[in-house]
């Protein structure tokens, strides 16, 4: 409700100009916005998933089970529930409400990317009443899976990563024996959940639907690896991150059509020619209109428009390589990953105070303005006179219980609401710097507080030694 | 504890503070009540006898049942009407109703209310400084100068539960939006945490204030505490991590009070020096600034419901409600006393209108019709100032007032027909509804806590919640509890 009141220039303003800030709790690699905005996952290099809390830039909550770094975050549409991959070969699915596991998948290999359907999963509150939980999974060097969890005893059902060929077509043997060697790298649901959309190793983009679980459409879209896809919200556009430096965007067809009518045609590229950068992470501004990307070896973030597709903003924040990144689904704001400290660092505009928010009576004017007095600006009227007529004019019509409905914004007063953890530990510190003894500060160790599994015996190496270390310092 | 608080025995440092609310009652304050206990009902009798029985021209929007409430439909009718009365020669009342010459233009159906006192709830061993409803509206929360908060169960007046720990007077609390915590400001600088149900603060109070805590506000999300403090500042708190956010630079002069919109975006604050800023929550920029032309003391503000208009309680006996997009005074509400404490109120609803209710410096709590301003309705109870007076959420159509004589009382809407079984909420799960007597019934029958999963935890719960019977006048309060 504050749009009224705020300066219509800075509405205006649609991408972040300068970092404004940072969020630090361990060595974090994977971010993704909750549908809402108002809260950030975080995945860990050290398996921890933690929340935060976008108002107020702190931890919300953390989320333990996994033993190595995360990889992918994906939040359900009402924000209740979380599906996070990791390299331990294991997905986890969160509910929020109490932090718990409601679902933990084990799968063969290292998971690439896992994403929930965007209609088959589970809402509210019972898990009885779950419809379906579908999710996919792109593995390392294995073949992706759909996965039904909608049961404790989840059904994985492969996908297929050759491209689909022309019926006409002979497949040789030298296709099958190219066939064989495709991997799936990433793999994401479009908008209506009927499709995947998978890239692979070799530079293909499949299109396969959910339902009969076969390519309907392929194309090969890069030379290089395909290394990460991203819908924007509305589903209709298509972002592909490809080791070939180039950063593709495509408007997706209509795929309830006939299969054989869907061509997929590569909308803008964007690179760095001069400098031949390549990008390690690429994400859609929260309308589609821009797209931004990490670049490797390099400091900056990118920042193209999709219009004309033209590059508009280079943004330079901390001096470190970033990894993931991603912006805000409804606000100027951006956050990518350090790669070597592991901040999360948000880039975003901080309008000016203006002065005459002040006080009632001051106006910012462009130039000096002459002022011209009213006939009656300086009549003298009896004061009750005044205060009468004043009253008097009060007269217009006040409604002050009726809501108005927000546009875009629906207010759904079943929606879920994140407990707000009052007593949360915060044992572990989000400080980069710990006291080890007076007046002597250790800079913390991006792997630390992985001591927390060896506690509670996660982990089945079992490192006494540590184990017991950690408990004597406890003891201290 | 002893008298830690009272103002005589606090150095100079207070001497051009605006007086207290929660100033140590001074008896001779009290010596002169206003209205003895059958008081404005007897007063309002004779309007409502003079029958015109009105044929209601469009469809109520309430339902009426009972034959009174169509006389008093009528009273107040004619209340409302009264600005517009030089428009139409004769005045309506005079005038026979029939459903052909109800007022042609799109008329208001004119708010009527009828609230009546049902409980006093003693403890309280000095001034009550701020009362407030739980927003599920199951528990009322009460703070004092003594330094203690009570919790007492909304719908029977019960005694639950009695948080100590302050060092110093109470003077603001604010409920978690899920019921579950209480936030409370202190005169020992100190914003402290409570679990409702187990009357435990949380271990580390939020410090950082320089002076008294004045005003404290939730966020709706719970996140976020807003805290406004004689200090002159004005603090925005994250409250998992217990670490002030941001501070706002907000005035020149002690804040009074502080609020957070529905949305959680906008934060208002407002100061004795008269002004009165809308911050960004986001930013911490101040975005609005409202001043009345002569900078009365502003005490107390708070958004409406819907997050559209300001109310704040000004120190020159007015309750102005601003338009704070546009910056203009869209009413002003008089007819309450106001000027040494700062008094605080509420929007509440009564059928489908909104009404507004104050305290008052004479021991009155007052009742505006949000769109004409009129008064329509004045009840006394308390012995002295009320102040602070709050709405039960939801369409109970309850209120509870907190005084400097000590007490807290519930009001209850008797003509509010949803009221006489189902004055509970409707996400009560129909859970001691019957608490409540009907209109005409005088006493007041207690269920049981079933149902409750909180049972009181102290003694002091058998004298927490006495019952009273509507026209007769309270028992004197003939055991304080000891400590």
């Amino acid at each position: 409700m504050n749009l009224s009141l705020t300066d219509p220039f800075v509405l205006a303003q649609d991408y972040p100009e300068s970092t404004t800030g940072n969020l630090r709790s361990g060595h974090a690699c994977a971010l993704r916005f909750n549908r809402k905005g108002d809260f950030l996952a975080a995945g860990r290099a050290d398996g921890v998933v933690v929340i935060f809390d976008v108002e107020t830039q702190g931890v919300a909550r953390k989320l333990k089970g996994h033993t190595r770094q995360i990889q992918s975050l994906s939040w359900s549409r009402d924000g209740r529930y979380l599906l996070t991959s990791s390299q331990d070969w294991k997905c986890n699915l969160w509910d929020l409400q109490d932090g718990s596991i409601v679902r933990s998948v084990r799968f063969e290999a290292a998971v690439y990317i896992a994403e929930l359907h965007p209609w088959n999963q589970p809402r509210g509150a019972g898990y009885a009443d779950w419809n379906s939980l579908m999710f996919v999974v792109s593995l390392f060097e294995e073949q992706p899976l759909l996965v039904d969890a909608t049961n404790p005893e989840c059904i994985k059902l492969n996908l297929p990563s050759a491209p689909k060929r022309g019926l006409d077509e002979k497949v040789t043997e030298k296709q099958a024996s190219q066939d064989a060697k495709q991997a799936t790298t990433v793999s994401v649901f479009t908008a209506s959940g009927k499709h995947i959309v998978a890239g692979t190793n070799k530079g293909w983009l499949n299109v396969i639907e959910v339902d009969s679980r076969t390519t309907i459409y392929s194309t090969k879209i890069c030379a290089g690896v395909v290394i990460f896809l991203r819908l924007t919200s509305s589903g209709r556009d298509i972002v592909i991150n490809s080791s070939d430096r180039i950063i593709r965007t495509i408007q997706m067809p209509n795929l309830s059509d006939d299969p054989d009518t869907i061509d997929i045609e590569v909308e803008h590229k964007f690179q760095d020619v001069v400098n031949r950068l390549s990008w390690n992470h690429v994400a859609f501004s929260s309308t589609g209109e821009y797209v931004t990307a990490s670049t490797y070896n390099n400091h900056d973030i990118y920042i193209w428009e999709r219009n004309h597709g033209s590059l508009v903003k280079i943004l330079e924040g901390p001096k470190e390589e970033h990894g993931v990144v991603e912006w805000h689904p409804h606000r100027p704001l951006i956050t990518a990953c350090g790669l070597e400290s592991g901040r999360i660092h948000i880039w975003s505009n901080i309008p000016q105070q203006r002065w005459s928010a002040l006080a009632p009576d001051f106006v910012e004017v462009e130039e000096n303005v002459e002022y011209i007095e009213h006939e009656d600006e300086f009549d003298i009227h009896p004061q009750e006179e005044i205060h009468k007529r004043r009253l008097d004019q009060e007269d217009e019509d006040i409604d002050v219980l009726t809501v108005e409905p927000v546009k875009g914004l629906e207010e759904d007063n079943e929606a879920f609401r994140m407990p707000v953890q009052l007593d949360l530990q915060d044992s572990e510190g989000e400080e980069e710097f710990v006291a080890v003894r007076r007046g002597e500060m250790r800079r913390k160790s991006p792997t630390a507080s992985r001591d927390y599994m060896l506690d509670s015996g996660v982990i089945g190496s079992g490192d006494e030694f540590a184990n017991k270390r950690k408990t004597k310092s406890k003891r201290r | 504890m002893s008298d830690f608080d009272s103002t005589d025995d606090v150095p100079a440092a207070k001497g051009h503070r605006p007086q207290k609310r929660r100033r140590v009652y001074d008896d001779s304050d009290a010596s002169t009540p206003r209205y003895s206990s059958p008081d404005e009902l007897a007063e309002d009798r004779p309007y409502r006898s003079s029958k015109t029985t009105r044929q209601d021209s469009g469809a109520r929007r309430r339902s009426h049942t009972s034959d009174v409430s169509a006389d008093e439909l009528d009273h107040t009718y004619n209340r409302s009407r009264s600005r517009t009365r030089s428009t139409s020669p004769e005045s309506p009342a005079l005038r026979p109703h029939s459903p052909t010459d109800a007022p042609s233009p799109p008329t208001r159906k004119p708010l009527r209310l009828n609230y009546k006192q049902k409980f006093i709830l003693r403890g309280h061993r000095k001034g009550v400084a701020q009362v407030r409803f739980s927003p599920d509206g199951r528990w009322l929360a009460s703070c004092s100068a003594d330094g203690t908060i009570k919790i007492w169960d909304a719908s029977n007046g019960k005694h639950m539960r009695t948080l100590e720990g302050h060092l110093a007077g109470v003077s603001t609390i604010a409920w978690s939006p899920d019921s579950n915590t209480i936030a409370s400001g202190s005169d020992d600088k100190a914003i402290r945490l409570w679990h409702r149900a187990t009357g435990k603060p949380y271990p580390a109070p939020l410090l950082g204030h320089h002076n008294y805590v004045y005003s404290l506000g939730f966020s709706p999300k719970g996140n976020m505490l807003v805290s406004g403090s004689y200090d002159e500042a004005v603090f925005l708190w994250d409250l998992r991590a217990r670490r002030q956010m941001r501070s706002l630079p907000a005035h020149s002069d002690p804040v009074g009070g502080v609020d957070f919109i529905r949305d959680g975006t906008l934060v208002c604050s407002c100061s004795t020096d008269g002004l009165i800023r809308v911050w960004d929550t986001a930013t911490g920029q101040c975005l609005r600034t409202l001043v009345h032309e002569d900078m009365p003391p502003v005490t107390t503000v708070r958004f409406s419901p819907n997050g559209l208009y300001i109310l704040a309680f000004t120190l020159d006996s007015c309750i102005r409600l601003w338009d704070y997009v546009s910056g203009h005074c869209k009413k002003t509400y008089q007819g309450h006393v106001n000027t040494k404490y700062s008094l605080g109120g509420a929007f509440g609803v009564g059928g489908t209108d909104g009404f507004i209710v104050s305290g008052s410096e004479d021991g009155d709590i007052v009742f505006w019709d949000v769109q004409d301003k009129n008064v329509v309705q004045r009840v006394s109870g308390h012995e002295g100032v009320v102040c602070w007076v709050d709405t039960c959420p939801g369409r109970g159509g309850k209120i509870a007032s907190g005084g400097l004589d000590g007490t807290v009382r519930i009001w209850v809407d008797a003509d509010n027909d949803l009221g006489v079984d189902g004055l509970n909420l409707d996400d009560e799960g129909g859970e001691n509804g019957n608490g409540f007597a009907r209109r005409d019934s005088v006493g007041v029958k207690i269920e049981g806590e079933d149902g409750y999963n909180d049972t009181p935890m102290d003694d002091m719960s058998l004298n927490g919640g006495q019952l009273l019977e509507p026209s007769v006048e309270a028992p004197p309060p003939d055991e304080m509890e000891e400590d």
